[in-house]
């Protein structure tokens, strides 16, 4: 840890980051203003009692094409404190690699059983568990032909833990040349769901995804 | 954080949150911390205001479907957290923690204006998630308060420090003050940002 801010990385061949990411060092926080960094996300959440099941969209509705997997996994601080009563907002493509989102004009199919989207808490231990279907891959950018590989986009907020992610399959072709995944570099291994085995005859695949929130946002208060 | 202490687990990797993160997850209550809930009779304390702006890109575009969140302390300055449990001005229909998602990259979020932190003047710590990106910080200000020209992390900005002053615009809303603040996320007058892991 030096003294200075980071300088972001831009990903490789991506369009948003170009224009998005900041070119200036990040300053560094005076540490008179330390604490006023660290929100404190209030215990507010809504959620429904379906909302862990994505693979359909209501509990009297069939099943959402594709592979329906488990997901679980264990939410701590860096220093190793589960955080419990969390938010975990999960939100994924269909078999198809479509969002049900407004603003996802890629023409793939929809599929009327999937919505892809949901909500769960983490318990007092910090763990979560939730359903989905196993996500298609997608062609993020035609015009150089470019895939995102299968993943399930995640945010967690509780207390002064803040975190978006995404977890990815092992062993997809497309993790290798994912530009966020060459900005993480070694690191990339963290964000990839660990397979294990089945529990339920409800899911035909089950992954681990333990979090952990790292940096002074998630200790401050600890 | 000069101690790299081996024996913290390795964090999993900050993500971008890509283009799509869900309108279903939006929450009326969180965009309008004036109210407490919405049709919950409860009103933060202080001076209402609307701050405004757009977040833009390297060219001056708007940057669509950003997550902006807001955390400050309230109309006494005090930050509700763990810390402040039972402190006596706590404002009990006032909890600091704001969060929208723009469609274009335009924003409007109501609150109150924040008190002065012992040390600091008046500001809103402000967090954008977008796509290409993970997780930047910045702090706003406001135009003539006291406190600005003593506060330390405009003075650690420099000659930035105006591109985190929100400016009033001259105007009032529905009886509330209406401010303007733009971030700019890269290239010319782009924001000061900062790294909260790393300081
Ligand atoms: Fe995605």
């Amino acid at each position: 840890m030096g003294n200075q801010g980071r300088i972001l990385a831009i990903g490789p061949t991506d369009n948003t980051s170009d224009q998005r990411t900041p070119r200036q060092r990040l300053r560094l926080i005076p540490e008179e203003a330390r604490s006023s960094f660290v929100p404190v996300v209030p215990a507010r959440y809504a959620t429904t009692p379906h909302e862990w099941d994505m693979t359909r969209t209501a509990p009297d509705r069939p099943r959402a094409d594709g592979v329906p997997i488990e997901v679980t996994g264990r939410v701590r601080t860096a220093s190793g404190r589960p955080v419990a009563g969390a938010l975990l907002e999960v939100w994924s493509a269909n078999h198809y690699g479509r969002y049900r989102h407004i603003e996802d004009h890629s023409g793939l199919q929809l599929d009327e059983n999937h919505l892809g989207l949901g909500r769960v808490l983490t318990d007092d231990e910090g763990c979560y568990r939730f359903w989905a279907i196993s996500p298609g891959a997608y062609l993020a950018r035609p015009d150089i032909g470019r895939w995102r590989p299968k993943h399930i986009h995640m945010s967690l907020s509780g207390g002064s833990s803040r975190l978006i992610t995404q977890m990815y399959f092992p062993g997809e072709p497309n993790n290798a040349t994912d530009p966020m995944a060459i900005l993480m570099g070694d690191a990339f291994e963290r964000n990839i769901g660990r397979p294990r085995e089945v529990g339920t005859a409800d899911v035909v695949q089950a992954f681990d995804f333990d979090i952990v929130v790292g940096g002074r946002n998630a200790t401050f208060f600890e | 954080m000069t101690d790299p202490a081996s024996n913290l687990l390795p964090a999993t990797n900050e993500d971008t949150c890509g283009p799509y993160f869900p309108i279903f997850f939006a929450d009326p209550g969180l965009e309008d911390l004036t109210k407490f809930d919405p049709g919950v009779v409860g009103q933060a304390a202080g001076t209402s205001l609307v701050l405004r702006g757009r977040v833009l890109d390297r060219h001056g575009e708007l940057a669509n479907g950003v997550v902006m969140e807001f955390w400050q302390a309230n109309a006494n300055g005090v930050y509700r957290t763990p810390a402040t449990e039972g402190h006596a001005d706590i404002d009990p229909w006032f909890h600091g923690y704001g969060r929208l998602r723009s469609a274009t990259g335009a924003y409007e979020f109501r609150t109150i204006l924040p008190g002065a932190a012992e040390g600091r003047a008046p500001n809103i710590t402000i967090t954008i998630f977008s796509d290409g990106i993970n997780r930047v910080v910045t702090q706003m200000f406001f135009d003539n308060q006291p406190g600005n020209e003593a506060d330390p992390l405009l003075l650690a900005v420099g000659d930035d420090a105006p591109k985190l002053i929100a400016r009033h615009d001259g105007r009032t809303s529905s009886g509330a003050e209406v401010y303007v603040f733009d971030i700019v996320m890269a290239g010319d007058g782009e924001t000061p940002f900062f790294d909260d892991l790393e300081s």
